[in-house]
């Protein structure tokens, strides 16, 4: 199995998405190493969320593939192979939304448990026993009860979190999730963030957080007008960005 | 001068007889509430579809059934019909037909809006957990859609309860049509007609009330 771990755990090739007129990638490729932590930045608009939702299938390519551990999941016209493993490894990608999207008509516990129940089979004894030990992770053991309106932003989002936990995924999307939140709710969602990759998540991370970027982040992918203009680790990034336009984009933030 | 003389004791000599009106009109509501419920999914599911010549159906179908007046509906179930398909069918069952495609329309108009209420977000979270279509349907999309269609369903009950006054003129008898025969038979119109609407009021009118009180406690939540 040697030959396997050395495949990327996901990975896209050549991704290019356009939504009628719209060409919003034009050939992205990337991939993640198992317990890589990707934090992908750029200008809104530059294509980053389509590039998350692509991984996380929520969008069909109009060119290029996504792989998992070499195995194609994601391509223009899905062959009934690509649906297979589609299918069989959906639940293996988690994903943070930046509007949390939980479910309001169930309770913290109800909406951690329900994938875990329905698409993995599990018990409700096995699937709450999971569900408060993630609880706990993210320090919302006393909230287990709670409808999600009852709860702060920051308190939802890390709902949110132990949700696509909950289903053990090899690796997890997140989708600029502190965007919707209040500065001082932000942080309680970052160290939950910052924990996970500790542990050694493997995670793709859309953001404008730099700091998270370039403390949390193995790798910075600086994105503008649907490719990938620079990448490389953190440090280098930061200090020594290669372009003019990822200086540029850099220097909005120093004050 | 005000001269006329009231003589109520017609009401409670004939109450039986309402009351077997009031029966009917109830039997018939309920039912035809239970027929386009199921009716109105169907219209709704239509007009939601992908498919386009489905799509066109569904809206179609409920645009033409609420820009028509429903009486005309009901004479137009219980004499052209029976042209077309060559079968008599009776007064009641027209009714039951004509009012519960008329209802229909509007329900559909309620899930829809109740499904449509669902954010697409919702839907997506339980994708990327690996929920498929019917189990995000079912568990994530229905539950969230009835509690915004079931005011909208109450409310239309109400409508029908009324509506089905127009069987009188198809000569079913409910209380309407009731009232109709009694006020011929004994010229008691003025006591007659009045109870009956008071009959109307005291069961339509607990029942928008409480649809109101339903609706202000689901907007709180």
């Amino acid at each position: 199995m040697a030959a396997e771990s050395a495949e990327p755990i996901i990975a896209a090739d050549g991704l290019v998405k356009h939504f009628g007129p719209v060409r919003v990638l034009e050939g992205v490729s990337l991939a993640l190493a198992e317990r890589d932590v990707l934090c992908v930045i750029g200008p809104s608009g530059s294509g980053k969320t389509t590039l998350l939702r692509c991984c996380a299938l929520l969008e069909a390519p109009t060119a290029g593939t996504i792989r998992m551990r070499g195995e194609v999941i994601a391509e223009p016209a899905p062959g009934p192979e690509t649906e297979r493993a589609r299918r069989r490894v959906r639940a293996d990608i988690g994903m943070v939304f930046q509007h949390f999207h939980l479910w309001p008509h169930m309770t913290v516990l109800e909406n951690i448990i329900e994938a875990p129940r329905l698409v993995k089979g599990a018990s409700r004894e096995e699937a709450v026993a999971a569900a408060e030990a993630l609880l706990a992770k993210v320090g919302l053991s006393d909230k287990r009860d709670v409808y999600p309106q009852r709860l702060s932003g920051g308190q939802q989002q890390r709902v949110a979190i132990a949700r696509a936990l909950a289903m053990n995924p090899k690796v997890m999307l997140f989708d600029e999730v502190t965007s919707a939140l209040d500065p001082e709710l932000r942080r309680e969602v970052l160290l939950v963030m910052r924990q996970l990759a500790a542990e050694g998540m493997t995670m793709l991370v859309v953001t404008h957080e730099m700091n998270f970027a370039r403390q949390v982040g193995s790798r910075v992918a600086f994105m503008d007008g649907g490719v990938i203009v620079e990448e490389g680790p953190p440090r280098d990034f930061f200090q020594r960005p290669r372009t003019e336009r990822a200086q540029r984009f850099l220097a909005q933030f120093e004050d | 001068m005000f001269t006329y003389q009231f003589r109520w004791d017609v009401v409670p000599n004939n109450l039986h007889f309402i009351f077997s009106g009031m029966q009917m009109t109830l039997i018939l509501s309920a039912t035809t509430l239970a027929i386009a419920m199921v009716l109105g999914l169907v219209i709704a599911v239509l007009s939601m579809a992908r498919p386009w010549p489905l799509r066109a159906f569904g809206v179609g179908f409920g645009e033409l059934i609420r820009n028509t007046p429903v009486l005309v509906q009901l004479l137009w179930v219980y004499y052209v019909l029976p042209i077309f398909f060559e079968f008599r069918i009776d007064a009641v069952t027209a009714v039951i037909i004509g009012l519960s495609i008329y209802s229909s329309s509007f329900i559909a108009e309620a899930y829809r809006a109740g499904i449509q209420a669902v954010p697409q977000g919702h839907r997506e979270a339980a994708q990327v957990l690996g929920l498929n279509q019917a189990q995000t349907f079912r568990r994530i999309v229905l539950p969230q859609a009835i509690r915004v269609t079931l005011p909208p369903l109450a409310a239309n009950f109400v409508q029908l309860i009324k509506y089905s006054s127009l069987g009188a003129v198809l000569s079913v008898g409910e209380v309407t049509r009731k009232g109709m025969e009694l006020s011929s038979s004994t010229f008691r119109p003025l006591e007659i007609f009045t109870f009956i609407a008071v009959l109307y009021f005291f069961i339509c009118w607990p029942l928008s009330m409480s649809i109101r009180a339903w609706e202000t406690r689901l907007a709180r939540r």
